[in-house]
């Protein structure tokens, strides 16, 4: 038997649950039916005169659309160089911190200046301030370095390194911090241990941190790997996507033939294809965390 | 087995945290395949010593070889030795099996071998039926157990040991410093064992040193120490409670105390005019006639009884192995054998053999 | 110092480690550290090559940005107002619900904590297309009501999961206690479990203050000539002026300035708030 003071705990519950709830489901599944709905639709502000149901129209034309497949791979790459390059130098870094007696401080300050910075001013200092052609300082470094101009925005390959280079400095803090409070809330006692049964500091690296930090490690991947698959405000400054389409991932897809074409039905059916690949990749991740940890 | 060898060395260890002195210059010796106990409060430096015997420490100055090699800024992992870490140290994502393997491993005994190996050592402090778990799914004791498995896995030439059994419960304890004794037995490996527990040291080494405030203030057999304590501070820490230490004056080979007369034998060293007196509790009487003492407040302790009294202001110990009442603020007279008194000069603070 | 030959080898080592986290440590720094360089120049200095390094700063690029023709100041009471509101409601929603997640049994619980944790993770874009119909024809586009709707749907969902985890971390023998001194489930919650997450209310606070300010996309397309959040006028005025960048970073320094001073003065919490969850499964032995 609980006591008296338990008696009617499910009420009190739903009081407190039912606002939050009912707001998620207005404000967030309702308009997501409605771009299931829109996608089913043609809905073109350009062409109001055509608007109406489409069937499977969107997505037959998203399957034999090379825009797409392209904005795909490269969704694909902007996402998984950038989770990759961020937990690596993160923890490379995180590892390197915890080893200096003094001045940690200054890299938690330093660390947490992008983190709170808005995107679109990040994207908005890279393009003028570092790779703008002629003065901005990367391309004078890089022509002081003796390797010629290199148009960083202007040609696709390197625009899509530049924005890879602006997500990474952006974001690298947040897998430093992180990490960095992992690592320093991990026993000292099992490295002494380990350090008395012989284990070098590869192995001590090895066999006792990364187990260690692990979900750490996984929860910073899949953060990671949401915000890489939806970022939009950077990119959106620096290159607007292009030139042409060389940084267009499907994020920015999905609005330019929305607000751009004003093919909304089309651009609706992007969406629900990266929202689509959003779930299925967190769904993995998640996956991988509880089978791992169990 | 070990390859018959294991005599530490240290000579004029020297160590700073900040503004902490913690070691002040120490020596110590210490045997092949002694049971060698460091015993000390907390921050008298003990667990420094064997951290600096460890590798985990490097030493401000002063070397230390083992088996007269020095390896004073050896790694901890070049040194051969195997250490039971206060809070355990397991390796917290690994099994039973593969924290006692881990040691093997980094030897890099083949693969294969490890489980049968670790089983081995596993079974030597029955928990070889804990395999699979993890340090998470064991009680204390188990913990405890299997941190001990990973440290004689490898049959280490020292078997270093910080405070083992101080997070046991009392009858565990117990059960376990016996089995430390058998265990040492059976590995005849040099052991060096860290505690603050008096009677733990007492009861388990060949002999071991005390430290106060960073210094070693004696070495010696637990019998040295319990009945022959060097100086002040060494009979001020030992016994439980410590032996009552009260001013006293010596003439013609008696002391007195209070004004009574108490005769003493003869000592071989010269014996200044003022001493400190000391006498363990347990070998007070209360007489018929003695000094006068003050009863402060009597404890039962169950089998005995621990008067505590006054003598002209300074607090005395009396342990009673018979129950009696006593009042409180009644006016008793102490009485103790001559032999078991031990004097020490208050300006050498030492011994007065 | 090396009083031997370990600490010499030691002191190499730090060396050596200082100058690769030096290193790594201008690389992060730098960028924000050259807009603040380029918004004291005057348009022609930036325009300079190579790079001035030495020039006399000028702070006439602050007052433009202030009181000039390109004033920031009316898009920053814009970005207030709506970070403002969007964080009052968001906690008014979330803590109580945070609460219920994490302490009271409730039919369902799991399913509805699972369902707050998918709507975290919706695109954004995902949800700008019908939002963009929707506020088009309930004629909320460029409306305030209409950006603090749209900011809840990421705010919330965030604020909540970072609020059941503080939530957590409070011991229940606080509430018995309460019930025992006579309170009913809403005084206990009020008086006794409130105080004692404050500090995480406030990291929630920050976080989605942070984030609010911080928002371009929505902004972007539902906002307009009336609402229109700092975000949003950086972009624009790049769009419309493309070399003054000396204006530009001392307009968007100043647009930062509440972020930056947020970071500076609430690291830690700001760091907490990241590493909650993360690092409570990292510890575990």
């Amino acid at each position: 038997m609980r006591s008296a003071a338990f008696r009617g705990e499910g009420n009190f519950a739903a009081l407190l649950v039912a606002p939050s709830l009912i707001v998620l489901v207005v404000t967030t599944t309702f308009p997501l039916i409605y771009l299931f709905w829109s996608s089913f639709q043609n809905i073109n502000l350009a062409m109001p005169f055509l608007d109406g149901f489409a069937g499977l129209d969107n997505y037959r034309r998203m399957m034999a659309d090379g825009n797409f497949w392209h904005s795909i791979g490269l969704t694909a790459i902007y996402t998984i160089s950038t989770v990759v390059l961020q937990v690596v130098i993160g923890l490379g870094l995180a590892l390197l911190v915890m080893r200096i007696p003094a001045g940690q401080w200054l890299f938690r300050i330093v660390a947490i200046l992008p983190i709170v910075l808005a995107p679109v001013v990040v994207g908005l200092f890279f393009r003028t301030l570092m790779f703008a052609p002629e003065f901005g300082i990367l391309d004078f470094v890089v022509r002081w370095a003796g390797f010629g101009p290199v148009n960083w925005l202007g040609s696709p390959t390197p625009a899509l390194v530049s924005v890879i280079i602006i997500h990474t400095w952006q974001w690298t803090p947040f897998a430093f911090l992180v990490l960095l409070a992992s690592l320093a809330a991990l026993p000292p006692d099992v490295y002494e241990a380990a350090r008395i049964d012989r284990a070098n500091a590869l192995q001590r690296f090895w066999h006792i941190t990364l187990p260690l930090i692990r979900p750490a490690l996984v929860i910073v991947i899949i953060m990671r790997a949401m915000i890489a698959l939806s970022a939009f405000a950077a990119i959106f400054a620096a290159t607007g996507g292009g030139p042409g389409t060389a940084t267009e991932i499907l994020n920015l897809y999905a609005y330019r033939t929305s607000f751009v074409t004003l093919d909304f039905g089309y651009g609706s059916a992007l969406a629900v294809a990266l929202l689509v690949i959003t779930l299925i990749v967190s769904g993995m991740l998640f996956y991988m965390r509880t089978a791992r940890t169990t | 087995m070990s390859d018959g060898k294991g005599r530490v060395t240290l000579r004029g260890i020297d160590k700073h945290f900040g503004a902490f002195h913690a070691l002040k210059g120490i020596d110590l010796d210490i045997a092949p395949q002694e049971f060698f106990a460091l015993l000390g409060p907390s921050g008298s430096g003990k667990s420094t010593t064997l951290r600096v015997i460890a590798g985990l420490e490097t030493p401000d100055a002063g070397t230390m070889t083992v088996d007269g090699v020095d390896v004073t800024y050896a790694e901890p992992g070049e040194r051969n030795v195997a250490m039971v870490f206060q809070n355990y140290a397991l390796y917290p994502h690994m099994t039973v099996e593969q924290n006692i393997g881990f040691p093997l491993r980094m030897d890099g005994v083949p693969k294969a071998r490890i489980p049968e190996l670790a089983r081995e050592a596993a079974s030597k402090v029955k928990i070889d039926h804990l395999m699979q778990r993890r340090p998470g799914q064991l009680s204390g004791g188990q913990q405890q157990r299997c941190a001990l498995a990973r440290a004689i896995v490898r049959k280490p030439r020292l078997f270093l040991l910080d405070e083992p059994l101080s997070n046991l419960d009392a009858q565990l304890r117990l059960e376990t410093r016996v089995e430390l004794k058998r265990l040492h037995r059976s590995l005849d490996v040099t052991t060096i064992y860290v505690t603050h527990d008096q009677e733990e040291a007492m009861t388990i080494a060949d002999r071991m040193a005390v430290f106060l405030d960073g210094d070693i203030v004696q070495v010696g057999t637990p019998d040295d120490v319990f009945n022959r304590p060097d100086n002040l501070a060494v009979a001020a820490f030992i016994g439980s409670p410590p032996m009552n230490l009260l001013p006293a004056r010596f003439e013609d080979g008696a002391a007195i105390i209070a004004g009574e007369r108490l005769a003493l034998p003869p000592r071989s060293a010269p014996v200044p005019a003022e001493v400190v007196l000391g006498i363990r509790p347990s070998h007070v009487r209360i007489a018929d006639t003695g000094i006068p003492a003050k009863v402060v407040l009597s404890e039962n302790l169950g089998e005995s009884m621990l008067i505590n009294a006054e003598v002209e202001g300074v607090p005395v110990k009396v342990r009673l192995s018979e129950m009696r009442p006593i009042a409180e603020g009644a006016t008793i007279r102490l009485a103790f054998d001559g032999g078991h008194v031990h004097l020490f000069d208050p300006q050498t603070r030492r011994r007065i053999a | 110092m090396a009083r031997n030959p370990h600490q010499a080898a030691r002191l190499r080592r730090g060396i050596v480690l200082y100058a690769v986290v030096g290193l790594l440590l201008f690389v992060w720094a730098f960028p924000i550290f050259w807009a603040v360089v380029v918004s004291l120049k005057s348009e022609t200095e930036v325009l300079a090559y190579p790079p001035n390094i030495i020039f006399e700063p000028t702070v006439r690029n602050y007052r433009d940005a202030l009181v000039g023709g390109f004033s920031i100041l009316p898009s920053f009471a814009t970005s207030f107002i709506i970070s403002g509101l969007t964080t009052v409601l968001t906690i008014m929603l979330a803590v109580p619900c945070a609460y219920a997640f994490a302490r009271l049994r409730l039919r369902g619980k799991k399913a509805l904590g699972f369902y707050t944790l998918v709507t975290q993770m919706v695109p954004p874009v995902g949800l700008v297309i019908p939002y963009f119909l929707i506020l088009n024809r309930v004629g909320w586009l460029d409306t305030y009501q209409g950006m603090v709707v749209v900011y809840l749907t990421f705010s919330l969902p965030f604020a909540i999961w970072l609020m059941v985890s503080y939530m957590e971390d409070i011991p229940c023998e606080m509430e018995e206690a309460a019930f025992l001194d006579k309170a009913n489930r809403f005084q206990a919650l009020w008086h006794v479990v409130l105080p004692q997450v404050r500090g995480g209310i406030a990291v929630t606070v920050i976080f989605v203050f942070l984030n609010a300010w911080n928002e371009f996309l929505f902004a972007v397309q539902l906002g307009g000539n009336d609402v229109r959040p700092v975000t949003v006028a950086m972009y624009n005025f790049v769009s419309v002026e493309q070399t003054l960048w000396a204006k530009l970073s001392a307009a968007a320094l100043i647009a930062m300035l509440p972020m930056i001073i947020i970071g500076f003065a609430a690291q830690r919490q700001i760091v907490k708030g990241l590493t909650v969850g993360a690092v409570k499964g990292g510890g575990r032995r």
